[in-house]
């Protein structure tokens, strides 16, 4: 057997169930293995080492009278240090939230706590989710998890590289325009966005907030099912989770017949590198060998959707981080008067990128300026939108590279954000429309992973997963 | 799309962010470039098209607008995450400098 943190969730849950082994080895096996490898890997901030083997040992002793709260009893997890835990730092990656400690519960850690999930600690990310590399956190970035030179992708980088490393069975991120897929591909592992409205974001804090979704990053699609489930929901904390939850129950399959994949025409041009789109290319051939139909189909607009993405979230951006100006919570730099109080705290506090963005958003809404910019690329959204809805009656799914390079080197694209910026491309759609997204691997490029993302309808992860994992199994029997 | 140096200043000015010079210099370049890039926006024909709705989503209904209080852990790690107080109460600078007499 596999050493116990190396396992997936579904095998630990079958050990537990077995009885051989218990949540508290499970918990011992992942605080060994972030005590060896944390410090080079940089993936936790914070590790709450007590906590977790005291939720662990809860665990052990309800199975012990034959009780389980679910197949997440018991299993180590690993959160992003922007969902809140009441009591414990929640920092966003942010020199100003430093101090901050959550007053609640999010909504997904209430629903996991009910289901008995043990919490290692808070992982490392860009600093307020805004970076594609977790180079941007003010805590120091994180590896890749098998190349120190490298990134693990982001924003959800921590996270990615705990699981991919085996400090953690899983974790979970939250997804703007990419940032649990990206680090998902970049580290080798399985990274899902929700739809928007299908999992509650109350105690995520907002970045943009018409497209923030949290998800699971795990070892394996039935893995991210199994925490999927366990978080989705509609929430009266969160008035943009929807009405209409459609029930989650994927049914697995082997074979993929009467099933169209779509690859949109314009996705597939300029811009991947060689090794990504062999790599990918080939897991389209496994797809069509399972007996789904490969259609090339037409996305118009689709190469305006990173334009349209950097408009309408740096505008939320601003709004969203207005909050932190040091009055009622984190670090606050005194000043003689008010509005240098202000200027010297966001000043002093928050790091390049969110201030970037925030500058962009505030110039973008700013008199004179709404038009040519946030109405013009709400406008071109509906376009993208429909182009999308058209797409979908032609296809089930839609299938392009998850991101468009294997994980680059350290320090290669910190100097020009429109670089970074441009590992979006794949995954900023999702968001923009709103639609579920799925990153797998689909194999190496030079020892490096490659990640392929499949675009499902609304609402529909059983149908996304379940093409998902008819494609691991193949390529792993 | 440039930025003047006075342009970008006065953004700063209403976002609140204090910045050096060094500072200005660098984000007037950055927000070139990435204005420079969104601009492809422009020559997308977006004539009667309505602008996106808020949410692609039937969202919940509001819930009932009344107080349901906190526990007095809650209340304690408010307070607590205060940067400063005094008296259990939150303190701020004075949003008036000189007060009419």
């Amino acid at each position: 057997m596999d050493r116990l943190n190396e396992l997936t969730i579904v095998e630990a849950r079958d050990a537990l169930e077995k009885g051989t082994c218990t949540s508290v080895d499970l918990t011992k096996a992942c605080l060994a293995e972030i005590e060896s490898r944390n410090p080079a890997l940089n993936a936790f901030l914070e590790v709450w080492e007590a906590d977790a083997l005291e939720a662990a040992a809860r665990s052990d002793e309800r199975r012990s009278r034959g009780e389980s709260l679910g197949p997440l009893d018991g299993i180590p997890l690993a959160i992003k240090d922007n969902i809140l835990i009441e009591g414990k730092h929640a920092s966003s990656g942010s020199k100003i939230l430093e101090p901050y400690i959550a007053i609640s519960d999010a909504t997904v850690i209430q629903k996991l706590k009910s289901q008995g999930a043990v919490f290692l600690g808070r992982t490392n990310m860009d600093e307020f989710a805004m970076g594609s590399s977790t180079e941007h956190s003010a805590y120091g970035p994180t590896k890749h998890p098998t190349d120190p030179d490298r990134v693990p992708g982001g924003s959800s980088g921590g996270s990615a590289c705990a699981v991919a490393a085996h400090l953690a069975f899983a974790a979970l991120g939250s997804d703007t325009g990419g940032s649990i897929r990206q680090p998902a591909s970049f580290c080798g592992i399985v990274g899902l966005k929700p739809t928007y409205g299908r999992v509650s974001r109350s105690g995520l804090m907002a970045m943009a907030s018409s497209f923030d979704q949290i998800g699971p990053l795990t070892k394996s699609v039935e893995d991210a099912a199994i925490l999927f489930k366990a978080i989705h929901g509609a929430d009266v904390m969160d008035q943009t989770t929807a009405r209409e939850q459609t029930t989650f129950e994927p049914a697995w399959r082997d074979r993929l017949e009467g099933l169209r994949i779509g690859l949109p025409k314009q996705a597939w041009g300029e811009g991947i590198d060689p090794g990504v789109r062999e790599r990918v290319m080939a897991a389209v051939e496994v797809f069509r060998s399972l007996g789904a139909q490969i259609i090339d189909v037409d996305l118009p607009y689709v190469d305006e959707v990173l334009a349209v993405y950097y408009v309408v979230m740096p505008c939320e951006v601003s709004a969203n981080l207005s909050r932190f100006d040091g009055m009622r919570y984190g670090v606050r730099h005194q000043a003689s008067n008010l509005m240098e109080t202000y200027l010297e705290t966001r000043r002093e506090y928050i790091g390049d990128e969110p201030r970037r963005r925030i500058l962009l958003g505030t110039y973008a809404l700013s008199s004179g300026y709404y038009d040519a910019y946030y109405r013009k690329a709400k406008q071109v959204q509906t376009l993208i939108r429909n182009a999308y809805a058209s797409a979908m009656t032609q296809v089930d799914f839609l299938l392009t590279p998850t991101a468009p390079s294997v994980a680059f080197k350290m320090g290669e694209k910190t100097s020009d954000p429109l670089a970074m910026y441009l590992e979006d491309l794949f995954t900023v759609g999702a968001n923009v429309v709103g639609l579920p997204a799925v990153s797998i691997p689909c194999g190496e490029d030079g020892g490096l992973p490659v990640g392929l993302q499949l675009t499902g309808r609304a609402f529909e992860e059983s149908s996304l997963l379940a093409v998902a994992r008819a494609y691991e199994q193949s390529v792993s029997a | 799309m440039q930025l003047s140096r006075e342009e970008v200043q006065s953004i700063a000015h209403l976002a609140r962010i204090g910045m050096t010079d060094a500072e200005l210099e660098k984000a007037e370049k950055d927000l070139g470039a990435i204005l420079g890039y969104v601009e492809r926006l422009q020559n997308i024909d977006t004539n009667g098209v309505p602008e996106a709705a808020a949410l692609p989503i039937e969202a919940l209904q509001f819930r009932p607008d009344v107080v349901t209080g906190s526990t007095e852990v809650e209340r304690t790690l408010i307070l607590d995450n205060f940067p400063a107080s005094e008296g259990g109460m939150l303190k701020a600078p004075a949003v008036f400098e000189r007060p009419k007499k």
